[in-house]
């Protein structure tokens, strides 16, 4: 969901078109606005899965104090999408505990 | 080591003017930002600020901290963003996280305006993806423009809430409600006002439950609270929306300070003890802006510029006399900001029951965020008058003055005092340029043409939505409370670059609505 004309801001102006990976799937994103923001226009709401209680969590702060919205980004966990920019071809996944892989240790 | 003669960390309004002033006095100037954005709160503020012309009134947030650093810029400070300060050593020097390394600056003086961080209440299932912060609802929109969902429930009632709520709705948000534990809405009834005209129901003495929902939320539970805060049984009330929005105060973030040893004291969170021009305990340490204290935008921009000041005084950059002179004009615009219903000393205040004027306040703003026509009448920024004229709905003593500069040719007086509630002048012709309802941060006022013979009254209003409706169109007038009331044709429809995106929509209604119709909709 994105908005494309603002009463205040005109018309949202973006960057370059970019293609990524969520989970797997082919994704389009444009250049210079967070992963969080990216997947958010998606509606992909989960970002990752708590370790101990399995419990998900999203975007809370948007300002990277919360660590709420951590993912995997090119297979390095524990990266926080709202202040990590999109680039083209990230590989972006679900975290489960600090794990790409729905196992529980 | 690099050296300055400033390092000032934050890039907010109060960081912006602090190390605009000590550059202005030669001073040798860097400041520091953890942000990609300079600013600070500023570029997510995309509303019409209060204050004096002086405290940049009427300019829309993300301008003011664009002419901010533009100003900065100019006198060559050097603005290091995406740069976290961790720490500061032996009074004077800082630890910075620039490009993932670690790197040292030292100064003379340092000046810390790090703002202020959001609250949260823990309640059940306040983890679940879904419930988000003001903030974070204010990035993804205004900084992104990606919806930061389709229906909200706003828990908070204070400016943030207000404010950031009337921003869901322009970027095409529901917002099912906007609740807050208190009895009486926190922020401006200005802002309250412009949410609930176009239908947004207010719940005061409710508090948030639940975010229902297994994944991301599906809904919310709400409750009211008794006057202990306490939940009442058989009161819980459930919408159905897909995000909760959290705007439950600020708190001062203030841990530098804290690190750096300076004397601490308990004023809505920890802050530093300062003295009159912002040095805390210890010698050549300044804070500024809301981590001294939460305030506001325009008072921020003040108290940075004292602190600049006064580290230029400190280190010989400006003479005693010609600081005294300056601090004496900041102390009291300073002073004309700190006035009002909503200044420090009457926060929380609940017996005040009267303006400055002795005009009752209204129960119905404070508890649904509405004017009761009956109460609208005895303000002075009502007249019945021949032709067009202005109709000011703004109740309430707040520091702000846009519309009295705004009128050029003298309908409407608010005196030196910024505070006191603008007044509609008798014997004064309005030539129906519309500036004062687009300069008008509230979008209070409203300009009105009874003199028409077949029953008919013309209402213009502001009107910040997209699409906008077309001459001609016929639709509903809404209201104060948002509802519809009867039908109205667009006969106006007036944009200009001196309004600044507001436009101004004139309708027809039955003359038996002209004290009523406030809004309108298809
Ligand atoms: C929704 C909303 C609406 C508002 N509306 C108004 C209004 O209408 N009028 C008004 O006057 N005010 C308004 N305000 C208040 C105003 O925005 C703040 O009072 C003001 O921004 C405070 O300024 P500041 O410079 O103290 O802090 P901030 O603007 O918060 O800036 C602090 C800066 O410091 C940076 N920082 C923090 N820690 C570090 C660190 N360790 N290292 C490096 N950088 C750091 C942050 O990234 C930030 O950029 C509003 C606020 C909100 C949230
Ligand atoms: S419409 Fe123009 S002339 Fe009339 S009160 Fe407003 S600013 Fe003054
Ligand atoms: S009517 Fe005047 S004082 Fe009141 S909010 Fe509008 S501009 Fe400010
Ligand atoms: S949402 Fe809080 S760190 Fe990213």
């Amino acid at each position: 969901m994105r908005i494309k004309e603002h009463p205040i801001l005109g018309t949202i102006k973006k960057g370059k078109k970019v293609k990524y990976y969520y989970n797997g799937t082919e994704m389009e994103g444009y250049k210079g606005e967070s992963i969080a923001a990216a997947l958010h226009a998606e509606g992909v709401m989960v970002h990752r899965y708590t370790s101990k209680l399995h419990k998900p969590r999203g975007v809370f702060c948007a300002i990277g104090r919360c660590t709420d919205c951590v993912m995997i980004v090119d297979g390095k966990p524990n990266i926080r999408t709202c202040m990590t920019l999109l680039k083209e071809g990230m590989y972006i996944e679900t975290q489960y505990g600090i794990s790409g892989k729905e196992v529980w240790q | 080591m690099i050296r300055y003669d400033v390092i000032v960390i934050g890039a907010g309004p109060a960081g912006l003017s602090a190390s605009i002033e000590a550059a202005e006095a030669g001073m040798k100037v860097a400041v520091f930002d953890e942000n990609t954005r300079p600013g600070g709160q500023l570029f997510k503020q995309i509303h019409k600020f209060f204050g004096a012309k002086e405290h940049k009134a009427k300019i829309r947030g993300f301008r003011i901290g664009e002419e901010l650093l533009a100003e900065a810029e100019k006198l060559q400070v050097d603005v290091h963003l995406n740069a976290a300060v961790i720490g500061i050593h032996d009074f004077n020097s800082i630890a910075v996280v620039e490009n993932e390394q670690v790197s040292f600056y030292k100064a003379g003086n340092l000046i810390i305006a790090t703002g202020a961080s959001e609250n949260m209440v823990p309640f059940d299932g306040w983890t679940l993806p879904g419930v988000i912060g003001a903030g974070a609802a204010q990035t993804m929109m205004n900084l992104h423009g990606v919806l930061p969902g389709k229906k909200v429930l706003m828990v908070g009632s204070g400016n943030v809430g207000l404010v950031v709520g009337y921003q869901l709705l322009q970027a095409g948000v529901e917002i099912a409600a906007i609740i807050d534990a208190a009895p009486k809405i926190g922020g401006y009834g200005v802002h309250a006002s412009k949410v609930a005209r176009t239908g947004v129901p207010f719940l005061l003495s409710h508090t948030i439950l639940k975010a229902e929902g297994e994944e991301f939320v599906t809904g919310a539970a709400v409750v009211e609270v008794d006057s202990k805060f306490q939940p009442i049984k058989g009161t819980e009330k459930h919408f159905d929306v897909d995000t909760i929005c959290m705007a439950v105060g600020l708190s001062p973030m203030s841990q530098l300070l804290r690190i750096a040893g300076c004397e601490m004291k308990e004023m809505g969170g920890l802050v530093p003890a300062c003295n009159e021009y912002g040095e805390t305990s210890i010698s050549g340490i300044f804070a500024a802006g809301d981590v001294a204290g939460i305030e506001e935008a325009s008072s921020a921009m003040v108290g940075g510029r004292i602190a600049g000041a006064a580290s230029a005084l400190r280190d010989g950059f400006i003479m005693q006399g010609d600081f005294e002179e300056k601090y004496k004009a900041l102390k009291e615009s300073l002073n004309q900001l700190r006035q009002g219903m909503f200044c420090k000393e009457n926060r929380g205040k609940t017996d005040m029951t009267a303006t400055e004027e002795g005009i009752p306040l209204s129960n119905s703003l404070l508890e649904k965020g509405y004017l009761l026509e009956k109460e609208i009448i005895k303000f002075p920024g009502v007249k019945k008058k021949a032709g067009v004229h202005p109709i000011i709905e703004c109740t309430q003593n707040i520091p702000c003055n846009p519309c009295q500069t705004a009128c050029k040719f003298n309908c409407i007086s608010i005196g030196e005092n910024i505070t006191a509630l603008p007044v509609v002048i008798e014997d004064s012709k309005c030539t129906n340029c519309g500036m004062c309802v687009a300069s008008c941060s509230g979008q209070a006022i409203f300009l009105l043409n009874e003199d028409s013979e077949d029953g008919f009254v013309s209402i213009t209003l502001p009107y910040e939505f997209l699409p906008y409706p077309k001459k001609g169109v016929k639709g509903i007038a809404l209201d104060r409370s948002g509802n519809r009331v009867c039908e109205a044709e667009i006969i106006g429809l007036r944009t200009a670059e001196a309004f600044d995106h507001t436009a101004l929509l004139t309708m027809k209604v039955p003359s038996e609505f002209a004290m009523s119709a406030r809004f309108f909709t298809l």
